[in-house]
């Protein structure tokens, strides 16, 4: 501007300048639009760009398997193919309404076809122009090879324009090989991949993991498909005994007509959760919105009135305490005692009893003497020590804490009196089980372990559940007295002799408890919950067994009804463990054939033939799905190996029969999509 | 071939200008003292040349972060968009380079040549020529390289308005002369964006146009009724066409639209949003997937996702500081054709950023116009870079004597530098500047 006329140059300068201003408070102007966006509300855009970026990549990582101590599968994800498409993709160059009405049109009759969908659904799926969008799940292999034809379509066609936006992907799908094997502890999975119930809901964090950050770098961009898998969780339980609390929980239900039933089957020194059962149960596998009430996991969800198995920790907090002494003799007032004018009654008829007989006949008389004895501070005391009035702290969904106090006020004398017994107070069988634990182990009560090991994809272990004692609740030689007292229980004269097992010493309390009826508010006269709780062998206890039977209709007393289901499942669950008998040698030669049990444990888990047979997936033709796996030979194989080997591939086994595999279905080297159904034919080997 | 072959051309060129009245002085030793320089021998502007390189190559970072996703999709190459845009910056960087070593006044006389070429580009565009895409004709295909000529027209109709403010002078204020022949050629290329149709090139074209009227001295009555006449058509022009009014729509109620129509502009905003303050860092961001042309029109909603509130403050600094080191190579330049051509530039540089960046923080409708130099595209960068080579020419030529920038009248100085480009143009051995070559680059 050298050669203009100053005035006028000094004009430009002036104009260029309050150009550059306006130029300038433009840019500010999206500064501080930047500022709130970015900054002010940046924390709930970035929550829906997270939210979006989720549901794009369906980043849930492979959900992790929850098996038993032996790395037994109980809960595995397996993946199957499913269709998605990004609409915006698939009209990709496609412009204007009309065209793009047609594009998707087409896209939907080419579709529909080979994946049987209705193509006016199909349509108007497509018409939402979503960028993603499922158009079917679980897909069978003709349908992934339908669509892949339709992908690329130039292998046939050469003319043939390719379909834009579909992919398929691997969708995880919840499998439970054990099927109602431990069901109401293990609960289910909802479509989505969330947890619902049991320990899939309380673990649900765990088992989904966490979504890592998708990285973008390379072609997997759009898949991150090494999102990371789902925390392992190794149980406590042991498949082998809790398939035996399960068999014969189901005989009792049979046997019984009981209206539902709980077993808890405990380590004593480690607390660690051997079984756990619950029935009625049911099969997550093919889960059906029913009562809820098959659902519940009962062990630790059911709050009742446990009755006489009260006494042993009544007796132990007396002995401690030191106003029981082991052999004083206490009169029972011949079964009929009036207290404040409540009126209590023994079954048997009875003079002067020591504490072993009051024990072993399960006289309430003579147990409410001692706990007045005693006074309400300290059988409240000793209860709560016991673990009762709290949850044991179990990982699963709506455990109860019981309820010892159901005024919320200190036990007027009557109420401690029948407290001492078992009556006006709510109890778990799981608190049953943890406090008849601390009896059997020298007075510690221990945390319960239902989870032993939390791993990662690798392996490798994350977190593990060491024993750990909760409290010393009694001095150790308390602990050994009420544990030899309780040996006369199943001895001749006790309630409980059909708890008793041949070779093993048995310690252990009977129950039979009247429930209360809610519609009159007092004790029923017929509705019973019969129970048996105990352990052995009792001066070296391996297992606390607690088997509560709720309102049995054949039968009534605990000793009668769940002394043997104690038995039974006691029996199996030593033998499992390789617990010697001391005496008996009837029995020896079934503990040279120990390996039967769990043997004829596994043969119990095998389902019975399915009353529908589903048709096998024919695969022999098309070409091989991605993430397709070769079956393999299982031809003489026990069920169990045969199923492990066939989760493993993420196939899903259909059972038919027991024994020794002899026919699948697809053979032997069949490839097939992940997620497709082999079905295998067992016969009991000749 | 309109080379300056001829030194006589271009000095009569220069004295036929009516302000080009400093008379002619031999040439001064100056010259022979800058042994390199093939034009006048002062260096360019380092800031601006410095901020210049470092913009296309951030480009190339955030084009690669923002594309390999839809690189790895549609092209099952993640490195597709890379390559492309790493090649589109090495010729960039040559074409800025380059074009900072020619004399600017050699444009002078290519001055129609230049109007005329890419008036011919833009008719071919839309009279079938043309290659379409994004529902809009907007490139021309030459073999394998696609042109897009209202990139281009950008650039000529600041190249022409430059010569011809400079050649009017003092008439620039009368209507006839100064003020309706100039909105009629830009009217005439604005007419012939909006046929392809390119809404947004025609309004950075028209306030291209009014602001270099406005510098030059026109009268701001006139420029006011130009623009409410211009708003008026472009009311008419949006309500014409649907998709226009759909935009619009979308615009008005984003949160309502973001399933349909306003998901571009949502989702952007969401890019921006969720960056925060820090940003996720370059290559983190997850929004790429979801935002259509993130790595053109939108990519500054990849830099604030992945770079966040630091970053787009970054990236408004440096097109501020770009724009007014443009500004100060325009006040003092050596003469009014390079003030108005380095103003021109600048504010070119400055209007499309901000347009850009608006569009992205949904400040405005969605128009489909790049972020000079950090968009994909060849046409685009190329355009840019050799608009910026032009300005570096003429920062090159700003004055020596720096105690002679504020004199009042003329001084030898300018004349020297005049004379002395005249000079090194017979010297040297012609680099024809055609129009046709700036195209077949891009």
């Amino acid at each position: 501007m050298r050669n203009l006329d100053p005035n006028r140059a000094k004009w430009i300068r002036f104009r260029m300048g309050a150009l550059l201003v306006l130029v300038a408070s433009g840019f500010g102007a999206l500064a501080s639009t930047a500022w709130r966006v970015q900054v002010e509300e940046g924390h709930a855009w970035r929550a829906a760009a997270e939210a979006q970026s989720k549901r794009k990549l369906h980043v849930a990582p492979k959900r992790g398997t929850i098996s038993d101590r032996h790395g037994t599968p109980f809960a595995v994800s397996i993946e199957v193919p499913s269709l998605s498409v990004d609409v915006a993709e698939l009209l990709h160059g496609v412009e204007g309404q009309e065209a793009q009405a047609q594009a998707l049109m087409d896209a939907a009759r080419t579709l529909a076809k080979p994946l049987a969908l209705d193509e006016h659904d199909l349509y108007q799926k497509l018409s939402k122009k979503k960028r993603f969008q499922w158009i079917k799940r679980r897909l069978s292999a003709e349908e992934v090879a339908a669509v892949q034809a339709l992908v690329d379509p130039r292998k046939t066609d050469p003319n043939a324009k390719p379909l834009k936006g579909l992919s398929i992907d691997g969708e995880g799908q919840r499998y439970y090989p054990a099927r109602t094997l431990l069901g109401p502890v293990l609960g289910r999975v909802a479509p989505d991949g969330s947890g619902q119930e049991g320990l899939e809901l309380a673990l649900d964090e765990e088992l989904q993991g966490h979504a890592v950050e998708a990285s973008k770098g390379g072609d997997d961009g759009a898949h991150a498909e090494d999102a990371a898998t789902g925390h392992g969780i190794e149980l406590a339980i042991d498949e082998g005994i809790q398939h035996v609390a399960e068999r014969e929980i189901e005989a009792a239900l049979k046997t019984y007509e009981t209206r539902g039933a709980s077993i808890v089957v405990l380590d004593p020194e480690t607390g660690e959760i051997l079984a756990l059962a619950s029935a009625p149960g049911f099969n997550p596998n093919d889960f059906i919105p029913t009562k809820d009430d098959t659902r519940l996991n009962h062990a630790v969800v059911d709050r009742f009135e446990p009755g006489s198995v009260m006494k042993v920790f009544t007796f132990a907090a007396a002995l401690s305490k030191g106003v029981l002494a082991e052999n004083e003799k206490i009169y029972c007032e011949h079964g009929y005692y009036e207290l404040a004018g409540a009126k209590i009654h023994d079954t048997h008829e009875n003079d002067l009893l020591t504490p072993t007989q009051i024990l072993a006949k399960s006289s309430n008389i003579g147990t409410l003497k001692i706990a007045l004895r005693l006074g309400e501070p300290e059988l409240y005391g000793a209860f709560r020590r016991f673990g009762f009035g709290e949850p044991t702290g179990l990982p699963v969904p709506g455990e109860s804490g019981g309820i010892l106090r159901p005024r919320g006020r200190p036990w007027v004398e009557v109420e401690t009196a029948t407290a001492s017994f078992g009556q006006g107070i709510g109890v778990t069988t799981m608190q049953l089980a943890m406090a008849m634990g601390a009896i059997a182990n020298g007075g510690k009560l221990m945390e319960p372990i239902l989870v032993r090991r939390v791993t990662d994809a690798r392996g490798q272990t994350l977190r593990e559940n060491v024993p750990h004692v909760r409290r010393e609740v009694v001095p150790r030689s308390v602990a050994k007295t009420v544990a030899e007292m309780l040996t006369a229980v199943v001895e001749d004269g006790g309630t409980g002799v059909e708890a008793a097992i041949p070779g093993y010493r048995v310690a252990g309390k009977t129950a039979t408890a009247q429930k209360a009826d809610p519609a009159t508010g007092r004790y029923s006269e017929d509705k019973y919950i019969a129970s048996f709780v105990g352990f052995v062998p009792a001066d070296k206890p391996k297992v606390v067994v607690a088997v509560v039977l709720d309102e049995p209709m054949i039968g009534r007393y605990g000793g009668d009804l769940a002394g043997p289901v104690f038995r039974r499942v006691a029996e199996s669950s030593l033998r499992y463990l390789g617990v010697t008998p001391f005496k008996g040698s009837a029995k020896l030669a079934d503990i040279s054939r120990k390996d039967d049990v769990a043997d004829r444990a596994l043969d119990a888990l095998r389902p019975s033939p399915p009353s529908t047979l589903a048709p096998p997936t024919d695969t022999s033709f098309g070409p091989p799905a991605p993430g397709a796996s070769e079956v393999p030979d299982l031809t003489s194989l026990p069920a169990r190996e045969a199923l492990l080997r066939l989760t493993k591939l993420g196939l899903l086994p259909e059972m038919e029969g027991t024994g020794r595999l002899v026919r699948q279905q697809p053979a032997a080297g069949t490839r097939v999509p992940k997620g497709s159904k082999v079905h295998l034919v067992f016969e009991p080997g000749s | 071939m309109m080379a300056f072959r001829n030194v006589r051309v271009t000095r009569e060129t220069f004295e036929a200008a009516p302000l080009d009245v400093a008379p002619l002085v031999p040439k001064v030793s100056k010259t022979a003292a800058a042994p390199v320089a093939t034009s006048p021998s002062g260096p360019v502007d380092p800031v601006l040349a410095a901020a210049l390189v470092f913009v296309i190559f951030f480009g190339v970072v955030m084009v690669y972060s923002a594309s390999n996703v839809l690189g790895a999709t549609r092209h099952h190459d993640p490195e597709f968009f890379l390559t492309r845009q790493l090649m589109y910056a090495g010729g960039a960087l040559a074409l800025l380079f380059g074009l900072s070593r020619i004399d600017y006044h050699r444009l002078y006389k290519a001055t129609y040549a230049v109007l005329l070429g890419t008036g011919g580009l833009l008719t071919a565009c839309i009279a079938g020529l043309g290659h379409s895409g994004g529902g809009a004709t907007r490139w021309i295909a030459i073999g394998p390289v696609h042109i897009q000529p209202a990139e281009i027209a950008k650039l000529a109709i600041v190249v022409w308005l430059a010569y011809s403010l400079a050649k009017k002078a003092e008439a620039v204020k009368s209507f006839t002369v100064g003020f309706l022949p100039h909105l009629l050629v830009a009217g005439l290329f604005m007419v012939l964006c909006m046929k392809q149709p390119d809404f947004g090139s025609a309004v950075v074209l028209l306030l291209l146009t009014f602001a270099m009227l406005f510098v030059a001295g026109a009268r701001v009555g006139y420029i006011l009724g130009a623009a409410i006449l211009g708003s008026l058509f472009a009311v008419v022009s949006v309500l014409s066409k649907s998709y226009r009014m759909q935009r619009y729509e979308a615009w008005m109620h984003l949160e309502q639209n973001r399933q349909g129509i306003g998901y571009q502009p949502y989702q952007s905003v969401m890019s921006y949003g969720s960056g925060g303050f820090f940003g996720h860092g370059i290559g983190r961001g997850t929004q790429t997937m979801f935002l259509p042309e993130a790595h053109t029109d939108f990519i500054s909603a990849i830099i604030g996702e992945e770079l966040g509130y630091i970053g787009i403050c970054g990236l408004i600094l440096l097109y501020l500081l770009i724009v007014a080191r443009g500004v100060r190579t325009a006040l003092r330049a050596p003469d009014d054709y390079g003030a108005y051509l380095a103003y021109g530039i600048s504010f070119l540089f400055g209007i499309q950023a901000v347009f850009n960046l608006c569009v992205a923080l949904s400040l405005l409708p969605t128009k489909g116009l790049t972020l000079p130099f950090l968009s994909f595209g060849g046409s685009s960068l190329l355009v840019n870079a050799a608009a910026a080579g032009i300005l570096l020419n003429i920062s090159r030529q700003g004055p020596i004597e720096v105690a002679l920038e504020d004199a009042p009248t003329p001084r030898p100085t300018e004349v020297r530098r005049r004379g002395k480009s005249a000079d090194v143009d017979v010297l040297e051995p012609e680099p024809s500047l055609e129009p046709g070559d700036v195209e077949a680059l891009s």
